[in-house]
């Protein structure tokens, strides 16, 4: 990192440490009745609430209808492995869960309660998901240490009757696939003949080479790369990761079909493109490695604070289009991106799950964006979430899917579920700005005052 | 050590099963060292010692020079693919009063999940019945739920327990 990032990083540190402390928390609960007498309570509790409670009890489907359960989604975590820090713990989980929920409500108007728990076990953590599932009309499972997050994910596929979200592993995917989309047709080629090669074999990476795949990557064609080396099927320690990590089993047994061995310049040979999510650089990757790629090569340097290798090091190094989880370099690979519009879609359909295939759909509808408005470059690969249509047009793709798989409680045409999402989100960041302009959000600048005194 | 007769090889999809021959006691080795570090993985009791190559070496050489050990295995174009080794023991207190012992099982990942296990198991039963065994016992490591799910399809149930502690 230069000398003036690192300076702008402390400032950011030192600004979210004071305000957060002054707002004492990101997110609040706020009423949306009206409440103009007691009386009203008459209405909104009891007596009147019996007559509401028996209707649903009559028919559990109806707590989506009389109750906000079908806009409330819980972001479940153990703070087993959150952002770069590791296992720190849900009570400091607790600041990132908040900030995620700030995000669905301002950019998908979905209302995330925050749920850091003092579960360890993946069997803890399923039992307790199963057992909120009547409050909620979606689960989010989010920072949980892989493998254990794969196999709760997987679990809760098929226990719970709402959908269930694990942003690290299908957030993440999701716009990897998007941005790739993109830069393949940039470069005038396609998922279903390229050469990718993965470096790093954690929760995203798995989750992105399975939807690759589902998006129609011929399995033998990827070559997934980790801190041991090339994986195949004859690995020394396969039966490790076997009994340790079924889902990287898998895909060692189904990828690398020409069973390349060694290192990552030994994978790379030939690769179109390259998805690294592995150590901190900039000196991860070097160079000479890129070298070794295909003409008009991908490189996805994701890894953070710092990629694998520097954007500037890369394209002298060959590669054609760069992306990185940074904001501060083009194409940034940012889950933002996407998980607030599935979130809305499903939610909009009243969806029982997100399948694999949904995924697909709303990466192709998010890459289809740049590419239909025609911004796509070499610089943008992706939208930024400055562009707010992305938001209704990846939530109706969604729930169109959704509908069609027959996987959705209300048959919406693609239309009706657009100008739904539409109108849930403009009316959360219509309220949003309504708040803060009569000043019950107090604005930045009369903090400031405040804080400096 | 027993030899199959060419009309007794399987055959499936290029995987031939047969008796071990000295050629193929490298391969098996290195199969069986792979095995015991997968053994090592359910349990620190069963964490292997650093010349296992040797070691497994070794138990190959010794079993196939035995009367009493029987090892078939799975080959695919000259490479060993699949190994199962079995000891024959008279049982002094109990009927039946020949019991066949699978000691050793082995099949590389890509090779799993084929039916290619439930064809090792049948061929050395088959084997150990002709030696006079008519209880076929198999023997792994209480926490290898696979182990347990695989020989419990085929009919077998839990026999005798060992129960372990390091001092």
């Amino acid at each position: 990192m230069s000398k003036s990032a690192k300076q702008k990083r402390r400032d950011t540190s030192k600004l979210a440490l004071s305000y957060s402390k002054y707002y004492a928390g990101k997110m609040q609960v706020f009423p949306k009745v009206p409440v103009t007498s007691l009386d009203d309570f008459a209405i909104w509790y009891t007596p009147g609430v019996a007559a509401v409670s028996l209707a649903v009890a009559k028919d559990r489907e109806q707590s989506f209808q009389y109750t906000n359960r079908w806009n409330s989604l819980c972001i479940l975590t153990d703070g087993s492995r959150v952002l770069g820090l590791g296992d720190i713990g849900p009570e400091a989980s607790m600041p990132v869960m908040e900030g995620k929920a700030l995000i669905y409500k301002y950019l998908g108007g979905v209302d995330a309660i925050p749920l850091p728990v003092n579960a360890h076990s993946s069997e803890e953590l399923v039992e307790l998901a199963c057992q909120i599932q009547p409050a909620f009309g979606g689960i989010h499972l989010e920072d949980i240490a892989s493998p254990k997050c794969f196999e709760i994910l997987d679990r809760l596929r098929e226990r719970l009757t709402i959908p269930v979200w694990h942003d690290d592993q299908q957030g993440t995917a999701g716009v990897i696939l998007a941005g790739l989309l993109n830069s393949l047709m940039l470069t005038g080629k396609k998922l279903s003949n390229s050469r990718v090669v993965m470096m790093g074999a954690g929760a995203a990476n798995i989750a992105a080479a399975k939807l690759m795949i589902s998006a129609g990557l011929r399995p033998g064609n990827l070559i997934l790369v980790d801190s041991k080396g090339v994986l195949h099927s004859e690995r020394e320690d396969m039966d490790h990761i076997m009994i340790q990590n079924k889902w990287k089993y898998e895909l060692a047994l189904a990828t690398n079909s020409e069973r390349v061995k060694g290192g990552i310049d030994e994978a790379v040979k030939g690769a179109d493109a390259l998805i690294a999510a592995s150590q901190p650089g900039p000196h991860t990757l070097a160079p000479r490695t890129l070298r070794m790629m295909n003409k008009d090569a991908i490189l996805f340097a994701l890894s953070n604070p710092v990629p694998e290798i520097l954007p500037s090091e890369a394209k002298k190094a060959g590669m054609k289009i760069i992306a990185t989880g940074r904001s501060d370099f083009p194409n940034q690979v940012n889950n933002s991106l996407i998980f607030p519009s599935v979130i809305r879609g499903v939610f909009d359909v009243r969806s029982k799950a997100i399948p694999d295939d949904v995924i697909v759909v709303a990466a192709q509808e998010l890459a289809r964006y740049t590419e239909k408005e025609g911004t796509l470059t070499e610089q943008h690969i992706l939208p930024t979430m400055m562009d707010w249509e992305i938001y209704p047009l990846v939530a109706s793709a969604v729930g169109e899917k959704c509908v069609s798989m027959g996987i959705a409680r209300l048959k919406m045409t693609r239309k009706q579920i657009h100008n739904r999402a539409q109108e849930v989100i403009q009316k959360s960041k219509n309220m949003i700005n309504s708040v803060q302009k009569s000043n019950f959000i107090e604005s930045f600048s009369s903090v400031n005052k405040k804080i400096n005194k | 050590m027993i030899t199959l007769a060419k009309s007794e090889e399987k055959k499936k999809s290029g995987v031939v099963i047969r008796a071990i021959r000295k050629e193929d006691a490298a391969q098996a080795a290195e199969l069986l060292a792979r095995l015991k570090r997968l053994n090592g993985e359910f349990d620190p009791l069963l964490k292997t010692v650093t010349v296992i190559e040797a070691a497994a070496k070794r138990s190959i050489d010794q079993a196939m020079s035995s009367e009493n050990s029987v090892i078939l295995v799975a080959v695919e174009q000259n490479k060993v693919v699949g190994l199962v080794k079995a000891d024959v023991t008279d049982r002094a207190f109990y009927e039946p009063r020949r019991e066949g012992a699978i000691v050793e099982f082995y099949i590389l990942p890509e090779f799993r999940r084929s039916s290619l296990g439930k064809e090792l198991l049948s061929a050395i039963s088959e084997q150990l019945r002709k030696k006079g065994a008519d209880l076929i016992t198999a023997v792994f490591p209480s926490q290898n739920e696979i182990a347990k799910r695989f020989y419990t399809k085929l009919g077998f149930r839990s026999l005798t327990n060992v129960y372990a502690k390091a001092d």
